[in-house]
């Protein structure tokens, strides 16, 4: 049974802005590690936010452990523990405080709690530093604590959005050794990142994500073969109102992959753009949009592709 | 409620953990509260139509001339005179308007003034005629020998009837402890009037004597049997002086007359008192808006976002979050009372306080919430809370007693906190107790829940 589902997720922020995220859908199977992967506002924080019950999805589906999103808010929140891209604790707190206090909102109490703090306080090396306040630990040390939080209470899932963010090499590989002790621990962990070679390490799957849509999903293996195979074709129309009809035409055609609207502009996954392009042109005069502007694009957001090739 | 409670010890260790929190809290308010009471502690500066009353009760001549002080040139501007008639009735209504802040003095003129003053004035006026002080010099009435017997027989024995009756005649000033600035311009008034009178006595003395002095020269007043009284009245005439200075809250006159400011509860105005309600209040504006704050500085620092994905119902995170904002407040106001009331100051009736306490930072955490649900940013919430928390409290009364605002501003500053803090506290200052103070304390708690509704709909916006 898959511990998360999404299908066909949207959330909108205003009714007439774009989609944040974009008819996203995929699972999690209990015990994996699945990776977003995407640059910064492709909407992987906007997808963590709506599971996680921090935002409501404008339409589509997200179970957690088989609570609706929608209707069963406190039992996905019981199933789940976020670890957030920014430090989300209390400076003028200890970070004995900080554990105690967060760990008494997730209904820990008496020697429950106190094991748990003392678990978390040991595997993030902060057991000497508890009682200073965090306003005087290092980044690396909020980051560690930041992390120990969000597994209070050891939750099914565990989210972590971007946790390597603006740390040190030596935190970065504590916390990445520390995601995949939870895999050994049997947690299943979602985890968002801009940086290829940490969702390499880490995922048992990963999903690419950008401007809000999941552009690819499988293993590691799938998605180079993937990359290796398929090339992105861009295209711009002088009349820009016909775009979407375009879209739908193009994405009948055989061979296209994927077609989707980004920027103004319509990007084509195909096997070959150089091949394909006479006969896309073609559906664009069929549509009477006259000599669309057409340019190669990347097989991947700039980020990954040297890391993938 | 154990959540509740959790999010609350949170709030307070964050709050009180903050030095900076801490010095505006605590230590400003109480610092400016002495330093007002010292600067303002004997009155104030100057004002105008300031609503007095005045009952004369006198029916000589001398305090006609009393009442006209209030009309001369230059203190017109000052004072808005309604002359009451001499009747209990109207002495109740009046003391009744006063007690209920309408009028800031009631001026009360003794039944004996002018026999105190001046007792020679009886016998004078009867031979001599009720115009006699417009003699000029030279001039001499028409009097038969027993005239002029009875007459310098009159004057001599009340220039040398001493000592002076042992309680003199009070000229009292009925007035609220809230118009104290007012109170002390219409004191000065008085005094001036009675100042007045003195000199006016004292020339009436003058121009009997010459008239006396001028018929014994001409021989034609007999002084046989007076020689010792002749005597005292060479004494006497030696004797007159200069006029006497103005004295404080109560002053004596060698003329048996004395000056005497009351108020409805016996307790006067105190700045210090006042002070420490007002800046109480104030700063207490200043600590729950500053608290309002920090739930968008959560908001945006992602502790409150992390709260809301905790298994709890968000309206649970949401009023522990505010409670611990009033609670802080709470405690803020219950240090303040107890510090200020170290240095001398009185809030009243201690049970009455600590109820309108908690209905006072109900009502402030309010506006809090009310302007945290509707700023964008802590930055704006921030501004927007000290520029509320300012304009309130000048609006209000923390810096002029709250009387002597302006009938408008008194009205559109009933939509802050701080003006009914000001009330209900000046009430239970002046001796009001609890049952007195509910109409006040409800005006309060309306404003509370106005301020709540208008907050959720705010966070409905901002957390759907």
């Amino acid at each position: 049974m898959a511990l998360v589902k999404v299908e066909d997720l949207v959330k909108r922020y205003t009714p007439e802005g774009p989609n944040a995220v974009d008819g996203i859908s995929f699972e999690i199977q209990k015990g994996e590690i699945f990776s977003l992967l995407g640059p910064n506002g492709a909407g992987k924080t906007t997808a963590i936010s709506v599971i996680s019950t921090l935002l409501p999805p404008t339409s589509g589906e997200a179970y957690v452990n088989g609570h609706d999103v929608r209707t069963e808010p406190m039992a996905v929140r019981q199933s789940l523990g976020v670890v957030p891209q920014d430090l989300a604790l209390y400076g003028n707190l200890t970070g004995l405080e900080n554990l105690r206090f967060w760990g008494e909102m997730r209904g820990l109490t008496g020697a429950t709690l106190k094991r748990e703090i003392d678990e978390k306080l040991e595997l993030t090396g902060l057991t000497e530093r508890a009682g200073d306040r965090v306003n005087t630990y290092s980044g690396g040390m909020k980051r560690r604590l930041n992390l120990a939080v969000g597994l209070l209470g050891n939750p099914p899932l565990v989210m972590l959005d971007e946790p390597t963010v603006a740390i040190d090499p030596q935190s970065r590989r504590y916390i990445l050794d520390w995601v995949k002790r939870m895999k050994d621990e049997g947690l299943t962990v979602l985890y968002t990142t801009h940086y290829m070679e940490e969702a390499q390490e880490l995922s048992d799957r990963i999903g690419i994500i950008d401007h809000g849509e999941l552009i690819a999903l499988g293993t590691l293996d799938e998605l180079i073969q993937l990359v290796g195979q398929q090339e992105t074709l861009m295209l711009q129309l002088w009349q820009g109102d016909g775009l979407a009809d375009f879209k739908e035409a193009v994405q009948a055609l055989e061979d296209v992959d994927q077609a989707s609207i980004r920027e103004g502009m319509l990007v084509i996954n195909v096997p070959s753009a150089e091949a394909m392009l006479p006969t896309v042109l073609s559906q664009a005069s069929a549509l009477d949009h006259r000599n669309p502007r057409a340019e190669p694009g990347d097989r991947l957001p700039a980020p990954y592709r040297p890391r993938l090739a | 409620m154990r959540k509740l409670w959790i999010l609350i010890l949170k709030e307070i260790r964050l709050t009180f953990r903050d030095r900076g929190l801490i010095i505006t809290m605590l230590v400003t308010p109480l610092v400016i509260t002495l330093v007002i009471a010292g600067a303002f502690g004997n009155g104030g500066s100057g004002l105008s139509d300031i609503p007095v009353i005045l009952i004369n009760k006198d029916e000589g001549f001398l305090s006609e001339e009393l009442v006209n002080v209030f009309a001369m040139e230059g203190v017109t501007p000052l004072v808005q005179l309604e002359v009451a008639p001499n009747s209990k009735e109207a002495e109740a209504a009046a003391r009744a308007r006063v007690e209920s802040d309408d009028v800031a003095v009631l001026v009360i003129i003794p039944s004996d003034l002018t026999s105190r003053l001046y007792p020679f004035s009886e016998t004078a006026q009867e031979i001599l005629g009720v115009d006699f002080e417009t003699w000029g010099e030279g001039e001499t009435p028409e009097l038969t020998e027993a005239e002029w017997q009875a007459l310098s027989m009159a004057y001599v024995q009340s220039q040398i009837q001493t000592p002076a009756p042992s309680e003199p005649a009070e000229v009292v000033l009925y007035a609220s402890p809230d118009w104290r600035i007012s109170t002390m311009i219409v004191k000065s008034i008085v005094t001036q009037g009675l100042t007045q009178l003195q000199l006016t006595t004292q020339g009436y003395d003058a121009i009997v004597s010459r008239i006396i002095r001028a018929q014994m020269a001409s021989g034609d007043l007999s002084m046989s049997d007076q020689d010792n009284a002749q005597a005292e009245l060479a004494d006497t005439f030696a004797g007159f002086g200069g006029s006497q200075g103005a004295a404080e809250l109560e002053q004596s006159y060698d003329l048996p007359i004395r000056l005497r400011i009351k108020s409805p509860s016996g307790r006067g105005f105190s700045w210090l008192s006042y002070s420490a309600a007002s800046q109480a209040m104030l700063f207490l504006m200043f600590a729950i808006t500053s608290g309002g704050r920090t739930l968008l500085a959560e908001q945006e620092g992602g502790t409150l976002p992390r709260l809301l994905i905790t298994p709890n119902p968000p309206l649970t995170i949401l009023l522990g979050k505010m409670a611990g904002i009033a609670v802080t407040g709470l405690m803020q106001m219950l240090l303040l009372w107890g510090a200020t009331s170290l240095v001398g100051a009185y809030w009243g009736a201690p049970v009455a306080v600590a109820i309108s306490m908690v209905v006072l930072v109900l009502c402030a955490s309010g506006l809090g919430a009310f302007i945290s649900a509707w700023a964008q940013s802590p930055g704006q919430a921030g501004a927007v809370g000290t520029a509320f928390s300012l304009v309130a409290a000048a609006l209000s009364g923390t810096f002029v007693p709250r009387p002597n605002m302006p009938a408008w501003g008194q009205t559109v500053s009933l939509v802050t906190p701080n003006a009914w803090g000001i009330e209900i506290f000046s009430n239970l200052q002046n001796g009001k107790s609890l049952q007195e103070i509910l109409p006040l304390l409800g005006g309060a708690l309306a404003l509370t829940v106005g301020y709540y509704i208008l907050s959720l709909i705010g966070f409905r916006r901002q957390f759907k």
